[in-house]
């Protein structure tokens, strides 16, 4: 396959153009490109921590947060005796009329 | 991969068996956590993908921030990264589909500012920049180029990055199908119909 573009017969002038598009005295960034990326990336790691505060970010806080609310959430099942407040019918049964 | 970032910032220039190593290979040690591999990396793509986002924003501080963009984008999201397609491809895509993104931003901004002044929200005066000279002049000497680009910008989007990677960036047509996920053929029609464009702009 023919990697050109330029249909047979074009005029010089097209290539011309394209040859200086091709050869322009390059651009390059600024100078301490990385040290630029890397502080964004610093910066950007920085705001996702700060999504949670200081606190929680260490592990026996954090873990001791679930703990408790894992036991606020079922308190009521643990406190409560076996069947207390809870019908006992059994389904085998027929239920008196 | 996860903001691993405990790792120094320094300025030492990588090791050389670093800067040999093929893409592949620095694939794979970024994917360890390698930030010497980043720099690298970076390093061997930075020009090219600021050239590309250059070339399609003509603003040397957004083609910055796009192609920083780029390696932020690359740094974090490497672990996913499957090498179905080149190290190059990925970033070409990256950095192409950021600088439209990037254009489109801008020109809706540019509308709703005139929107705004129209409505008069605001005092400011609003100078529209010139598409172009008189043709005439521009097509004589270095100003031909500036014709030209001015002619670029006026292309649909995927024309124009077809064009940019075939002509600034030197890329085969197999990789620009691949940084476009399109086909060759596609490929080849997209660069005749800038062309003709261009040319007709040319000719006005």
């Amino acid at each position: 396959m023919s990697n050109s573009d330029l249909p047979p017969g074009s005029d010089k002038d097209w290539g011309k153009l394209l040859h200086q598009l091709r050869f322009p005295p390059r651009a390059e960034p600024q100078p301490f490109f990385y040290a630029r990326v890397h502080a964004r990336l610093l910066a950007q790691a920085d705001a996702a921590n700060a999504l949670l505060p200081n606190w929680l970010r260490k592990p026996a806080y954090a873990a001791a947060l679930c703990a408790l609310v894992l036991a606020m959430s079922g308190d009521g099942a643990v406190a409560a005796p076996a069947g207390a407040g809870y019908p006992t019918s059994n389904p085998a049964q027929p239920l008196a009329r | 991969m996860a903001f691993g970032l405990s790792l120094p910032l320094s300025f030492e220039l990588p090791r050389c068996s670093r800067l040999s190593a093929t893409d592949e290979e620095l694939v794979a040690q970024l994917q360890q956590g390698s930030e010497a591999a980043f720099r690298t990396l970076v390093a061997r793509y930075q020009n090219r993908i600021y050239q590309t986002a250059l070339s399609l924003l003509h603003s040397p501080e957004e083609a910055e921030d796009v192609a920083q963009e780029v390696f932020i984008e690359v740094y974090q999201t490497i672990a996913s990264f499957r090498g179905e397609a080149a190290l190059s491809t990925w970033l070409y895509r990256l950095a192409t589909s950021r600088a439209l993104r990037c254009r489109r931003w801008a020109h809706a901004k540019k509308r709703f500012a005139h929107f705004t002044s129209l409505l008069g929200l605001d005092n400011q005066v609003l100078h529209e920049l010139p598409d172009h000279a008189h043709p005439q002049a521009l097509l004589e000497g270095a100003q031909q180029l500036g014709l030209l680009r001015a002619c670029l910008g006026r292309l649909p989007a995927k024309q124009q990055v077809a064009f940019t990677l075939r002509h600034e960036q030197e890329l085969s047509y197999e990789e620009i199908a691949a940084v476009l996920a399109t086909s060759v053929p596609a490929v080849e029609s997209l660069l005749f119909r800038a062309r003709q464009k261009i040319q007709q702009s040319l000719q006005a």
